[in-house]
């Protein structure tokens, strides 16, 4: 089982015709995703992959079920692609753009949740369910195998090196979702947290976290109120990056008192979450877990 | 971005909003004139990109030409807060009666614009957010629907105890400081203090306007505009074409890594482990031209004693990338030491490539960041 996506899951990728779209929607195919369709405005009637492209999402459900989009489109037009895909009714959206102007990710967020559909992203590498064989976005899946972890993070290299570790000492995983490292993003740790609390195949779930904002200590009131059950451990990167200072993520920046580690190692500490101190201890701690 | 207060204000004075009469000066005899032009004291106060000077007292007056002149002389220059002051701002010194506060800024964890207002503006707002909380009016903004009138309500709730004129001026801020947020694409426009002055009037003494830097490209006049100095906008413009977080930092370890969390992880792993960093450079996605501008700016900083490379390879190649060190290393003579750590696709083939211009890639990060820690104490 999977959260969020799996093999019955029908994709349509937004801005397929791009180098970087064309590249992932073979790897994505390849991996075991069912890509139906793809958009691109005035390319309609092309094939990427074997897949046909259409100018809109509209066009695209006039022939087919679909159930998600991948938006590979940049930063700044994701604005439009996004609101052309929560028009149309999907209700399932990756965004894996950087650099999407603040204003319209909130603009996004806002829509999405006016319509009950579900944003991951801006900013994410996407979400992978290895027991499925379903990858939405650029996760790399060599470093990913099927297993009873689920991943929740807002980082993406830092998940392959940390996932990697786990796969490579036989820990696998339900679903992997990157969260996204923008300050504000669609799917928040809380509301995937949730979905892992369902999940039957879900054993425990491993938070990669960063310094800044309020995400990990939201969990950790979920967790003091008994909303989520099941085993968490967690890893926080940034512990001694300067403060005020916009390093890495713009989401890990710290302000005030918002998002320093401190506040959010005392937050995981009082909800009993377990915090690894480096990346290796990861994997120690998974094992104890499970 | 943080523009400065005199360009806010500028932008305030466009949307009509009142400001106090003023010119921005870089030479002290200038303020001399200004003050001849108002007729009156002035305030004299430096442009600064960190909060806080008003409680750093340099925000400095003056009733006559000549004091103008030597207020001036004494913070032009001058490094305040660690920034070095190049402009002032010398504007009519307003009568103040009460100091209020305004503000449009995002609430990150709700994901709405959210306006703040209080009575109880001035250099304390931070205590005063704490302590009093009851003071300060919080309403969150769906964006797609905007401010109407009649939703500033709550807001000009904080302002009962004045006049109706008054509340009515206010409103009409506030609603205008809404578009500015939402024009500009805003992190948060403030008014801090807002004044009520002596005659009844409502004026911006302060101005702060933050723009988003991912939506620089909707504003290409902000961009164009005066940077600190060509060599820091130099180092701007080529983070932001290589897509790069680059900061520099008062360690000797230069970091190249690729992804936000993962070279933050390197990061506290080196100072966990005593070392220090000198810089922390974070590629969106590492390639080998990248690689090679990287080591440019490494190699140009006399900070850096030695270079640590990160590369996991997941979506790239480690052979492109070590083809890309290959490359520097021919063309330039490195004078540092260089610790690399390799894994991902084609691990083998990039070894071995490194292997044969003297560089041993080590596969474990934590081994790697030991290395370079030894090497460089």
């Amino acid at each position: 089982m999977s959260i969020l996506a799996g093999s019955h899951t029908k994709v349509i990728v937004q801005g397929i015709t791009g180098s970087a779209a064309r590249l992932h929607t073979k790897v994505m195919l390849d991996y075991g995703t069912q890509i139906v369709a793809g958009a691109r405005p005035g390319a309609a009637g092309e094939v990427v992959c074997g897949v046909p492209v259409y100018n809109t999402v509209e066009e695209a459900l006039l022939h087919h079920q679909i159930d998600a989009s991948v938006l590979f489109v940049p930063g700044r037009v994701v604005k439009n692609a996004a609101e052309e895909a929560l028009d149309a009714g999907i209700r399932l959206l990756v965004i894996v753009a950087e650099r999407v102007p603040l204003h319209d990710t909130i603009t996004i967020v806002e829509k999405a949740e006016e319509y009950g559909a579900t944003i991951i992203g801006p900013n994410t590498p996407g979400l992978i369910s290895p027991p499925e064989h379903t990858k939405l976005g650029f996760v790399p899946s060599q470093y990913y195998t099927p297993g009873p972890i689920g991943v929740a993070s807002r980082s993406g290299t830092l998940t392959y090196e940390i996932v990697s570790r786990l796969t490579s000492a036989g820990i696998g995983q339900t679903t992997c979702v990157g969260v996204g490292g923008d300050p504000i993003v669609g799917l928040s740790f809380p509301r995937t947290l949730a979905l892992f609390e369902k999940d039957k195949d879900t054993d425990a779930i491993l938070l990669i976290c960063e310094i800044g904002g309020t995400m990990e200590e939201e969990v950790s009131e979920l967790v003091k109120k008994g909303k989520i059950s099941k085993p968490i451990f967690a890893y926080i990167a940034g512990r001694t990056a300067p403060v005020g200072k916009r390093v890495g993520h713009a989401g890990a920046i710290i302000e005030g008192n918002r998002g320093t580690i401190e506040s959010k190692l005392q937050a995981f500490e009082g909800a009993g979450i377990p915090v690894a101190f480096t990346p290796a201890d990861v994997i120690g701690i998974a094992r104890k877990i499970l | 971005m943080k523009l400065y207060e005199y360009e806010a204000k500028e932008i305030f004075a466009r949307y009509g909003l009142p400001i106090p009469r003023g010119r921005v000066i870089q030479e002290p005899k200038m303020a001399a004139d200004i003050i001849s032009e108002i007729g009156g004291p002035v305030v004299i106060k430096p442009q600064l990109g960190v909060k806080g000077r008003g409680k750093a007292g340099v925000i400095l007056f003056a009733s006559n030409p000549q004091e103008a002149i030597e207020n001036s002389k004494s913070i032009l220059g001058k490094t305040i807060m660690g920034e070095k002051v190049e402009m002032l701002l010398i504007e009519e010194k307003v009568e103040v009666s009460s100091e209020l506060y305004l503000a449009v800024t995002v609430d990150y964890s709700m994901a709405k614009p959210v306006m703040i207002a209080s009575s109880s503006g001035g250099v304390d707002i931070e205590e005063v957010a704490k302590e009093e909380s009851e003071s300060i009016r919080k309403i969150p903004v769906i964006i797609s629907r905007g401010i109407l009138e009649e939703d500033l309500d709550p807001l000009i709730s904080a302002f009962d105890a004045f006049d109706s004129s008054v509340q009515s001026q206010i409103r009409q801020f506030a609603s205008m400081l809404y578009h500015i947020f939402g024009d500009y694409d805003a992190e948060i426009t403030e008014v801090n203090p807002l004044a009520l002055a002596g005659n009844g009037s409502v004026i911006a003494l302060d101005a702060v306007l933050n723009i988003d830097e991912d939506s620089l490209f909707r504003h290409p006049e902000l961009i164009k505009r005066r940077g600190k100095n060509e060599e820091e906008f130099q180092l701007e413009q080529l983070c932001r074409e290589m897509s790069w977080t680059y900061i520099e930092m008062d360690g000797d370890i230069g970091i190249l890594s690729s992804g936000a969390g993962l070279t933050m992880a390197i990061l506290d792993l080196i100072q966990q482990g005593g070392g220090s960093a000198a810089n922390f450079l974070d590629t969106a996605q590492m390639d080998a031209d990248g690689i090679y501008k990287a080591f440019d700016l490494f190699y140009q900083n006399p900070k850096v004693k030695l270079i640590l490379v990160n590369i996991f390879a997941g979506l790239n190649r480690c052979d492109d990338l070590a083809y890309g060190i290959k490359r520097y290393l021919r063309d330039h003579q490195l004078k540092v030491p260089l610790v690399v750590r390799m894994i991902g696709n084609r691990e083998e083939e990039g070894r071995n490539i490194l292997k044969g211009i003297n560089v041993e890639a080590i596969s474990g990060m934590e081994e790697a960041i030991e290395k370079a820690i030894e090497i460089s104490k």
